[in-house]
């Protein structure tokens, strides 16, 4: 088990305002998992994620990360988990416009303080794996929102993270580049990746090898459905 | 590659917004250039105009009937009377005011370059003569002290003094006598060339003939005897009362009077103002500030998602910081050195309209101080803003598109 949240909730505002977004959520991950977690628009999805991954802190409960609490970890303690522990991997790709797809794959190492000559050998690696070694010197407005999306995914895997939290990766892709998300996310995951993944669509959720289901803050169902596989 | 050329892709990409808002740094650093380069230009000019009301100090026989006045006015009427100094006075003099002056400048820890003489001193021997039947001053001077002293006159016609034997005429001397240049005229028993006309000073020296203090002396029988020294010290700093108490404990049979300082007063003015309008300009310098922390923090609004995936991506608060910081520098040596281009353009402009004829240079010795300036205002300005954006957390960095 390499990530446990016990008793979780993340409630917002307070009064008659109040939210529960994270309503006494329990849940374990275990090394090499590759879970889906589906549920409706607003159901608590992404906040399960902040707060799983140390973006966001919870209300209450505890988020334990390979034996070690979390979510009362201050700033400083969290940056060494963001930068080794967990990637993550956003909707909207969150690239930085000015740096080429090369430089977006390096900035974790930059801030890690790798040295120049690793950093590159490595971005050019994760590139090569995500399949764009041609397009390492474009910019994000000169790449499709597929290649995007695989640069986001390089990024992410460049620091060699144990767990890998993607929200929603293939919500804004065309069928098609959200199929090459979804094997990216397949293969990964065969490579021996922990993978915890939102997604809407059921036929990229059925890749998964565990299945969350998500409602007003709960889970209602956590199945196993290697079946499928 | 390296945190600051990742801040730098990022200047770079946001050029417009950089520049607008290095636009209060801008106006703060203009307005200080402006107001020392126009300073500086007009305190050159003030002491240019200063130099013409006279020497710093005036020595007269210790006993005299002659009533001298600033610029000698009452010379008119002086019965030139039978004291004197004796010119063996001269080196003495020479050497109290220099070693004074010196120990002035030291004293006041003030620059100066020691070339052995530092006060211009110039002596004068008033004499009447009748030339062509009127009555006119003859004044011996020390033709090389005495350009260096009085260096508003200008020559209208001919040339200046270079010989024993020539004579330099006041110009309404020169039309009473109804001379040419190159005339022979007659003084005393010598005979001297008229070498060149100055032109209209205003002043009694209009009315005068010079010729060289030894012809003087010659022509009118007084070897050794000289009527005043003028000395005049070089700078405003220079302690003059003290050259004058110097040479009144030293010299024996003279009295050395320090002119009313006019200069020190002028310039102390000038200094009032300047503090005045440097405290204008600080002031906008402040509100150039309170200008650049309210754009940066607009421009954090706008790049909320770039903090949120710098610091997903594993950014520390430091490193957050810093690349706010690179931004700063980077406001500060633009805003530095347009500051500095057009508050030069500006004093131009506008040095001209305060003070007549004054001549504007710009100083290069300025860009350095703007961009000191500059860059310590816009990292002021940022440390605010970057604080701010440290501390935003990626949840809500990326909820608030
Ligand atoms: N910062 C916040 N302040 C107040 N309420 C919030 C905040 N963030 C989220 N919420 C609320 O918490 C609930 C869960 O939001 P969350 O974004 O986790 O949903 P989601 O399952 O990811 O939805 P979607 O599928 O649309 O992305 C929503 O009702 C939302 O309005
Ligand atoms: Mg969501």
């Amino acid at each position: 088990m390499i990530l446990e949240a016990k008793n979780v909730s993340k409630i917002y505002g307070d009064g008659t305002a109040k939210v529960f977004a994270l309503d006494n959520i329990s849940l374990q991950v275990n090394e090499g998992d590759y879970i889906a977690v589906m549920g409706p628009s607003g159901s608590g999805k992404t906040t399960l994620l902040n707060v799983l991954g140390g973006l966001d802190r919870p209300t209450k409960g505890e988020i334990i990360l390979d034996g070690m609490r979390i979510d009362n970890l201050n700033e400083n303690a969290l940056v060494n988990i963001r930068r080794g522990k967990i990637a993550y991997v956003f909707q909207e790709y969150h690239l930085i416009p000015s740096l080429t797809a090369l430089e977006n794959v390096m900035l974790p190492l930059i801030f890690s303080g790798s040295p120049d000559g690793t950093q590159k050998q490595r971005a050019i690696e994760m590139l090569g794996k995500v399949g764009l070694s041609r397009r390492a010197n474009h910019k994000p407005t000169e790449l499709s929102g597929g290649e995007q999306q695989r640069v986001s995914v390089a990024r992410a895997l460049v620091n060699n993270p144990t767990l890998i939290l993607a929200d929603e990766p293939t919500g804004n892709l065309d069928y098609n580049s959200g199929l090459e998300i979804q094997r990216l996310f397949d293969q990964l995951n065969e490579e021996g990746h922990t993978i915890l993944m939102v997604t809407h669509d059921p036929e990229k959720a059925s890749h998964a090898k565990r299945l969350i289901l998500f409602k007003d803050g709960k889970i209602v169902e956590d199945k196993n459905q290697d079946d499928k596989k | 590659m390296k945190l600051y050329q990742v801040a730098l892709k990022e200047i770079i990409r946001r050029k417009i917004r950089v520049m607008y808002t290095s636009l209060g740094v801008i106006i703060g650093v203009t307005t200080i250039v402006a107001i020392l380069t126009i300073a500086l230009a007009g305190q050159i000019k003030i002491n240019d105009e200063l130099n013409k009301y006279g020497p710093n100090l005036m020595v007269t026989p210790a006993i005299s009937d002659i009533s001298m006045s600033l610029g000698g006015l009452s010379m008119g009427t002086l019965a030139v009377g039978e004291n004197y100094i004796q010119d063996n006075v001269l080196p003495k003099v020479r050497q109290i005011t220099d070693d004074l002056i010196r120990k002035g400048f030291k004293d006041r820890g003030i620059p100066f370059e020691d070339v052995g003489n530092i006060a211009t001193i110039a002596p004068r021997l008033y004499t009447n003569a009748d030339i062509n039947g009127k009555k006119v001053i003859v004044v011996g001077i020390d033709p090389a002290e005495e350009r260096k002293l009085r260096i508003w006159w200008n020559i209208a016609q001919g040339k200046y003094i270079e010989k024993e034997d020539e004579a330099l005429l006041g110009t309404h001397a020169f039309g009473a006598l109804k001379l040419n240049v190159g005339d022979t005229l007659l003084i005393g028993k010598k005979e001297l060339t008229v070498i060149g006309v100055l032109e209209e000073t205003a002043s009694i020296d209009d009315y005068q003939i010079f010729i060289p203090l030894k012809t003087a002396q010659v022509a009118f029988g007084k070897e050794g005897s000289i009527s005043t020294i003028d000395i005049r010290a070089l700078c405003n700093a220079c302690p003059v009362e003290d050259v004058a108490r110097g040479i009144n404990n030293e010299v024996a049979g003279v009295r050395a009077v320090a002119v009313k300082q006019i200069a020190s007063a002028e310039m102390g003015m000038m200094e009032k103002t300047n503090n005045f309008l440097l405290v204008l300009a600080g002031i906008t310098m402040i509100v150039g500030c309170l200008g650049v922390i309210n754009t940066m923090m607009t421009s954090i609004h706008e790049r909320v998602r770039e903090i949120g995936i710098m610091k997903a991506s594993g950014a520390s608060q430091g490193q957050l910081i810093q690349v706010f910081l690179f931004e700063a520098i980077a406001i500060g040596v633009i805003g530095g050195i347009i500051g500095y281009i057009v508050g030069t353009i500006a004093a131009y402009i506008i040095g001209p309209l305060i003070f007549k004829g004054i001549v504007i240079r710009f100083v290069l010795e300025y860009l350095p101080i703007s961009l000191v300036l500059a860059i310590l205002a816009s990292i002021f300005a940022s440390i605010y803003p970057s604080f701010r954006a440290s501390r935003i957390k990626i949840a809500d960095a990326f909820r608030t598109l």
